[in-house]
């Protein structure tokens, strides 16, 4: 366990370089629990009895920006959906900003990054979690990032028409002619491609694909813990000469091999009871339960997040790494890290490990700073270059 | 609050600027192969132009077209008329409350705005010609597209906007407020202005109304949609009005109910518009209106905006200023105004063919024994009042109310 010394140094660390997060799913959160009623949910009160994240929190936790998903489900069920879902979630995130503006500031550029960090507020981002939000539509890819959007994630846990996602079935085999294209108006808009929860295949694609640097918002690395929503060695090692960053994330079924051996094994169980892996009707939640009595839950702790951030930096560099916490899209969290609160944890794990101040910097701050203003640089030289593309799925796929 | 006294006062640079389309030579109708293109180096005008003065320019640019009306006596009084309302226009220029021509621009595979495109009645140089100061861009869809798919098609019929915006810099410029209007008229750029979209278009949600309204959306038409039908206006449908105060996005009642129209009446705090809307009491058509409402969108302060189409006002000239007269009386100066509804599928009237055709309406009024100043509100005071009066209650109401989170299911379950 960490010496108080080594916290303490860490907080001090963070009040200078604090942590900008890849993925928090509280505005997800505040549509399940309250439809978007953010009196109810007031996060300038205590709601650790509700949600992973609120402003105490976030400041005791020394996070200085935050990238909100405006994710919407990619179900077949939801799909038809997913636009206008997904502008009622960046609508969320406009109306978190609007409503604490001494604690939040709208961001959208990397300078916009450093002048809230400047004036002590948190950097509030927006990443849209799968191609399914746009519709197959590059009108409404620029149309999101006119409202904000900074990222977006290629897929969700679905495949979409143009690009294989990590936990579905291979099907176009990567990104298909199409979803060249997106990642190309993307770039030329200055649009991070996000290349978490997308199949291995995609990733070389996209890599392969953009002319800007890539980020993974919340992945964390297979060879420690082999789950597919991890990212692969050889794809870690392209992140130097694309300039991208790879976001460590927190969720102890990723991360953990225990967990991930214990999750297999209960859904098993489910389905050897008849039911589905993710069914939470009484009877699926009490046969789940006696699981849990007879198999007790691995858990993940802050030196698990660690041990995967060591692996990272020995194959991508530290100038390639970030932090992604999905809070508020993971019911369970490691110990130490169970909340927004707990960053200060994993930075005072990393210093006893003998990470340099320097390293923690990029690591927290800097290398997510750098990597939008590349966006954006890419950006500008394309605008100046070429005209925003109209192709459609029909015309590149047919 | 700068720009409270400025609506009606010419600016010499944007009087300047109108000057060149004047001197064009008025091509017929169709911008054929044969149109003359400004030279690519940048030369504002081509050489082709006659020599003189504008005035010179003027009286024979009216022949091809008007000859009918030239033959009788009264044509060189007309033509007069005519440059008197090239005078009057350049200082008070036309804000044109509907063309549709982002749904066309959809379907052509290349456009050409800039310089001239026989594909549309809206482009450049018959803007200048016609002395249009500001334009809302339809977003309409005239496909029967509802629920989520209106909202898709909507943000792209947005993204088409912005491309075809972005692309003309020099000529054309987004905006969002009765400032940027003045500001973009001030630079000699058409301002444009984004809407009205369908009602279906907001997917039922405040959320994405608050979401196109970050778009640009200025105006939405408050029809076709469970909450604002035949029946009027549903406890959703009100709050969606007031939401739209609150942030900023005009009303238009244009093809709304009449019950719909009058429950607008009541519940919005700022004032509405009828983008499309002639007098019924002259011509019974559906979208126009009964001289009942007219005379309640007076009181309102709210503005009727005459549709300079066939099928709403007639087939001339003429026809659509006895409009004009009509709604003026009844309504008061201060609620007509100016609709082209060029691009929309539309027939026109007569010497109203395409954008640059507001003189020869304006010449009529004129003739007509128009005041300088009914005139002044109606081609752009009317129009800017109201996107004021627009800004005006988004700022007041925004500071006492939050954004609502009511949802259709809640309130019209």
């Amino acid at each position: 366990m960490t010496g108080t010394g080594s916290l303490e140094e860490a907080r001090e660390l963070l009040r200078e370089f604090p942590i900008a997060d890849g993925h928090n799913d509280l505005p997800w959160a505040l549509r399940q629990q309250v439809r978007y009623d953010l009196g109810a949910r007031d996060i300038a009160t205590d709601q650790s009895a509700y949600l992973h994240t609120d402003l105490a929190r976030l400041g005791a936790g020394g996070v200085g920006a935050q990238f909100w998903s405006v994710y919407v489900p990619s179900n077949s069920a939801f799909l038809p959906g997913a636009v206008p879902a997904t502008l009622e979630q960046i609508d969320c995130v406009r109306q978190l900003i609007d409503r604490y503006p001494a604690r939040l500031r709208s961001a959208l550029t990397a300078a916009d990054m450093e002048a809230a960090r400047t004036e002590g507020r948190i950097a509030s981002l927006m990443g849209a979690e799968g191609g399914h939000s746009i519709d197959n539509s590059l009108a409404t890819l620029r149309a999101l990032y006119a409202l904000g959007v900074r990222y977006m994630t290629l897929t969700h846990n679905d495949n979409i028409a143009w690009a294989d996602s990590a936990t579905d079935e291979p099907a176009v085999g990567g990104l298909s002619a199409f979803g060249r294209a997106v990642v190309g108006e993307m770039n030329r808009e200055g649009m991070l491609v996000d290349l978490s929860h997308v199949a291995a295949t995609t990733m070389r694609d996209a890599l392969d694909a953009s002319a800007a640097p890539v980020i993974f918002s919340h992945s964390s690395s297979r060879a420690v813990c082999d789950h597919p929503r991890n990212i692969p060695d050889d794809v870690l090692e392209r992140l130097p000469a694309n300039g991208g960053v790879a976001m460590v994330t927190f969720v102890p079924k990723f991360v953990l091999q225990a967990a991930v051996d214990w999750t297999a094994a209960a859904d098993e169980n489910m389905r050897a009871h008849g039911l589905h892996h993710l069914d939470t009707t009484p009877e699926a939640m009490r046969v789940h339960r006696e699981f849990e009595e007879r198999n007790p839950r691995p858990v993940a702790t802050v030196a698990t997040v660690a041990d995967h951030l060591d692996h990272m930096r020995e194959v991508a560099g530290v100038d390639h790494l970030g932090i992604g916490g999905d809070y508020d899209g993971t019911a369970f969290t490691p110990d130490g890290l169970n909340d927004v609160s707990g960053y200060p944890n994993l930075i005072a794990e990393l210093l006893d490990r003998g990470w340099s101040r320097t390293d923690l910097a990029k690591l927290t701050w800097r290398n997510a700073v750098r990597v939008l203003g590349a966006a954006e640089d890419v950006a500008r030289d394309l605008k100046s270059r070429t005209a925003p593309s109209n192709a459609t799925l029909e015309q590149l796929d047919g | 609050m700068a720009d409270l006294q400025d609506e009606l006062q010419a600016t010499a640079e944007a009087g300047r600027l109108d000057a060149p389309a004047k001197r064009k030579p008025k091509p017929s109708r169709r911008f054929g192969a044969a149109e003359p293109i400004a030279p690519p180096d940048g030369t504002t005008e081509p050489g082709t132009t006659e020599p003189g003065t504008a005035d010179g320019a003027k009286a024979p640019e009216a022949a091809p077209e008007a000859a009918g009306r030239l033959a009788d006596p009264e044509g060189a009084e007309q033509s007069d008329g005519l440059e008197e309302a090239h005078a009057f226009l350049a200082d008070h220029p036309v804000a044109d409350g509907y063309s549709g021509l982002p749904w066309v621009l959809r379907h052509l595979p290349w456009y050409e705005l800039e310089l001239g495109e026989s594909g549309v009645d809206t482009d450049v140089p018959r803007m200048r010609e016609g002395h249009i100061g500001a334009l809302f861009w339809s977003l309409h869809l005239s496909e029967p597209l509802t629920g989520d798919r209106a909202v898709g098609a909507s943000l792209e019929q947005l993204d088409l906007v912005h491309k075809a915006v972005e692309a003309d810099p020099e000529h054309l410029r987004l905006v969002r407020t009765a400032g940027e209007v003045t500001d973009a008229r001030n630079r000699g750029r058409v301002a444009i202005l984004l809407g009205p979209a369908g009602a279906p278009a907001l997917g039922d949600s405040l959320a994405i109304l608050r979401a196109l309204h970050a778009l640009g959306l200025k105006a939405l038409t408050l029809a076709g949609v469970s909450w604002a039908s035949e029946a009027g206006l549903s406890r959703f449908g009100e709050e969606v009005v007031r939401e739209m105060n609150r942030v900023g996005v005009l009303a238009d009642l244009s093809g709304a109910s009449e019950q719909t129209i009058r429950r607008t009446l009541a519940v919005s705090r700022a004032p509405v518009l009828c983008t499309r809307s002639a007098a019924h009491a002259l011509r019974p058509h559906p979208a126009n209106l009964s001289d009942d409402l007219l005379a309640a969108l007076g009181e309102a302060h709210g503005l009727c905006m005459v549709p300079l189409t066939s099928e709403q006002t007639g087939p001339s000239v003429r026809d659509v200023a006895d409009h004009l007269d009509h709604v003026r009386s009844i309504a008061g100066p201060q609620s007509v105004g100016l609709s082209g509804t060029y691009d929309s599928g539309a027939a026109h009237p007569e010497d109203l063919i395409d954008a640059s055709c507001y003189p020869h309406l304006v010449a009529e009024l004129l003739h007509r024994g128009w005041s300088h100043d009914d005139l002044a509100l109606l081609t752009w005071g009317n129009v800017q009042r109201v996107l004021r009066s627009a800004d005006f209650t988004a700022r007041a109401a925004r500071d006492r109310r939050e954004a609502s989170t009511a949802r259709i299911a809640d309130l019209d379950g």
